[in-house]
């Protein structure tokens, strides 16, 4: 049986802090410091920072595969090398977060092996199919930007070595941004057909994009002592009202249609025979001068629960192409770190 | 020399495509472990390692437009399997095997590193500037491909065992590197080609063996038969197709498009 790291490292809102240690550390929140690896920390304010810093870096390395599979088939020289060199950056981010986790506790053996069993999970936004070339566009101008406006807020946050990476990475995804930008603009100024490939690609991807951000706020129920400490600095709901005030107006520039579910008169999704969606245009996706913000539809939040749950597209594939990676290179790390990794865990 | 005489267009663009499609090639098939690496670490490197191969091809791929006319996209990826001229080691599938990744990668760089060497010498101009730029780029390859097989080789068991059954494995396939090109001997006799002090093959192995000696793996190399005709002549292995039409899929939907 193998053991993770991770199976002692949990939120407990019971435990007993130092009183006084306690209030000197939410005395240098409230001044804006940032804390660093060595401080004394609340053992809830370590945990839920590893947690988040796993999680993002499970997002990055899980988020280099739905693009990386589009590596031998990008049509151009240019766009070959450029889609290497953003899921390059991919791993690089993966590998930054993956520091600054182990410096809270966990090792990388334990949380790549915690991902490849599914005990910790990355964003859900890669459980999403990307089936032509219009999907690597989708993805490098839409989750990356998403990614960027949640990343931002992020690097406002209390803890010095994650908010320093967030730095560093935010440069690099404005890169992956501006060259998704690029491909979306190249397709939509193309053929009948390249128009159309990517209309297909943005109306599988706008949907999940809103829902990157998390639920909405009443549900969301671990946002309270994150927001106190800063761990998280901005909510789900504003992130997400600022994401489509930022990418509606863009996307029908380019002359894209924006969509959402297709619903009946009682507001209930309708789906085809084989549970994909129906896209219909969002007939709420306009400006709202008195609020001074885009009005649009949510996404199907069941959707976005059953997908958490394990029940997405292609949930088991990405886990299980994560797990394949680390079954083949487990020798090499035998060889190169000198230490046993221990054998690839079970299969479920 | 600025202009290259017009008897030296035809054989040069046959050893120009031979060196673009194997660094084409092989940095497509090295590209495959981006994303899915043994370490994070080395995910990185060997992803700069395809990188610099597909910008050199792209780069080499531009030089033979300047004489052929076209551009580099459409000769990478718009041509017949059987003008394609990469040689039988590059095409290998690796399939996930980062001990035959590796080896491919250090039989290939020292090749290449050789092949510039001569470039760098070449007394057409242009072609020497170019090839002294990459060769510097090369020989950060070269040194990233030893180190592995030295590592590799000298630590577990287990990894020598591997290191050892991919070399092995692919030394078959080496000669079909020193395959030569249609009219290479004159490129060689006019200058635009020079040839090494010794042998390609003979420098090649020497190279090899350096590093193979120091870690005890066995290995024997044959140098290439006189009647050979592989990649070199458009005569493929069984990989090549398959790869070249995924490589091709999304250009040749729309091949005078925009991407
Ligand atoms: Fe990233
Ligand atoms: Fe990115």
């Amino acid at each position: 049986m193998s053991v993770s790291a991770g199976d002692n490292i949990k939120l407990d809102w019971d435990r007993q802090e130092d009183e006084a240690r306690l209030e000197e550390f939410d005395a240098r929140i409230d001044r804006g410091e940032l804390i660093e690896a060595d401080d004394w920390m609340p053992e809830n304010y370590r945990v839920g920072m590893l947690r988040m810093a796993e999680h993002h870096a499970n997002s990055e390395i899980v988020g280099a595969l739905p693009e990386g599979e589009w590596i031998t088939r990008a049509p151009s020289l240019k766009r070959k090398l450029a889609l290497i060199a953003k899921v390059q950056d991919e791993v690089g981010h993966g590998q930054m977060l993956y520091r600054v986790s182990q410096d809270l506790g966990k090792p990388r053996d334990a949380m790549l092996r915690d991902l490849i069993t599914a005990k910790t999970k990355y964003h859900n936004v890669f459980n999403y199919p990307a089936p032509t070339w219009a999907d690597v566009a989708a993805i490098q101008w839409l989750v990356d930007g998403a990614a960027i406006m949640n990343q931002k807020s992020l690097a406002d946050g209390s803890y010095g070595p994650y908010v320093r990476t967030m730095k560093r990475i935010n440069m690099e995804e404005a890169f992956h941004f501006k060259s998704g930008e690029d491909m979306v603009l190249t397709l939509m100024s193309g053929t009948p057909r390249q128009k159309k490939m990517m209309q297909e690609a943005f109306d599988r991807w706008w949907n999940p994009c809103l829902m990157f951000f998390g639920p909405p706020d009443k549900e969301s129920v671990k946002t309270g002592p994150f927001m106190r400490w800063r761990i998280k600095t901005a909510t789900n709901d504003t992130l997400r009202q600022k994401f489509v005030d930022r990418f509606a107006p863009a996307a029908l520039d380019l002359g894209l249609k924006v969509k959402t579910y297709q619903r009946d008169a009682q507001g209930v999704v309708q789906r085809n025979p084989d549970g994909s969606a129906i896209w219909t245009i969002d007939e709420a996706l306009h400006p709202i001068e008195s609020e001074k913000r885009w009005g649009f539809s949510q996404p199907d939040w069941d959707e976005f629960y059953t997908v958490i749950r394990g029940g997405g597209p292609l949930n088991r594939e990405r886990v299980g192409l994560r797990r394949f990676s680390y079954e083949q290179g487990a020798w090499v790390r035998r060889a190169v770190l000198g230490r046993p990794t221990g054998a690839p865990p079970n299969r479920n | 020399m600025t202009d290259l005489a017009d008897a030296h267009k035809k054989p040069l663009v046959q050893l120009l495509f031979s060196i673009a499609d194997d660094k084409l090639v092989l940095g497509h098939r090295n590209a495959d472990w981006t994303g899915l690496g043994p370490i994070l670490e080395e995910d990185i490197a060997f992803s700069a390692l395809a990188q610099d191969d597909i910008a050199h091809a792209g780069a080499i791929y531009g030089l033979i437009a300047d004489i052929t006319g076209g551009d580099a996209d459409h000769l990478a990826y718009g041509r017949t399997a059987n003008t394609y001229r990469c040689c039988d080691l590059v095409e290998l599938n690796d399939e996930f095997d980062w001990a035959v990744a590796v080896v491919r990668q250090f039989f290939c760089d020292h090749f290449e590193h050789l092949r510039l060497r001569r470039l760098s010498r070449s007394n057409w101009t242009k072609l020497r500037q170019l090839a002294s730029r990459m060769l510097a780029e090369e020989n950060l390859a070269i040194g990233h491909a030893d180190q592995w097989i030295v590592r590799l080789a000298k630590s577990t068991s287990e990894a020598r065992g591997r290191i050892q059954h991919a070399v092995t494995k692919l030394a078959p396939l080496t000669p079909s590197l020193f395959e030569p090109t249609e009219g290479m001997a004159d490129l060689e006799a006019a200058g635009v080609y020079p040839p090494l002090e010794a042998p390609m093959f003979d420098a090649w192995e020497s190279m090899i063996a350096n590093v193979i000696d120091e870690t005890g793996l066995r290995a024997e190399f044959r140098a290439p038969a006189k009647d050979y005709v592989g990649g070199r002549h458009g005569k493929h292995s069984a990989d090549f197709a398959a790869m070249l039409s995924e490589m091709t899929e999304v250009y040749r939907e729309e091949p005078a498009a925009q991407w």
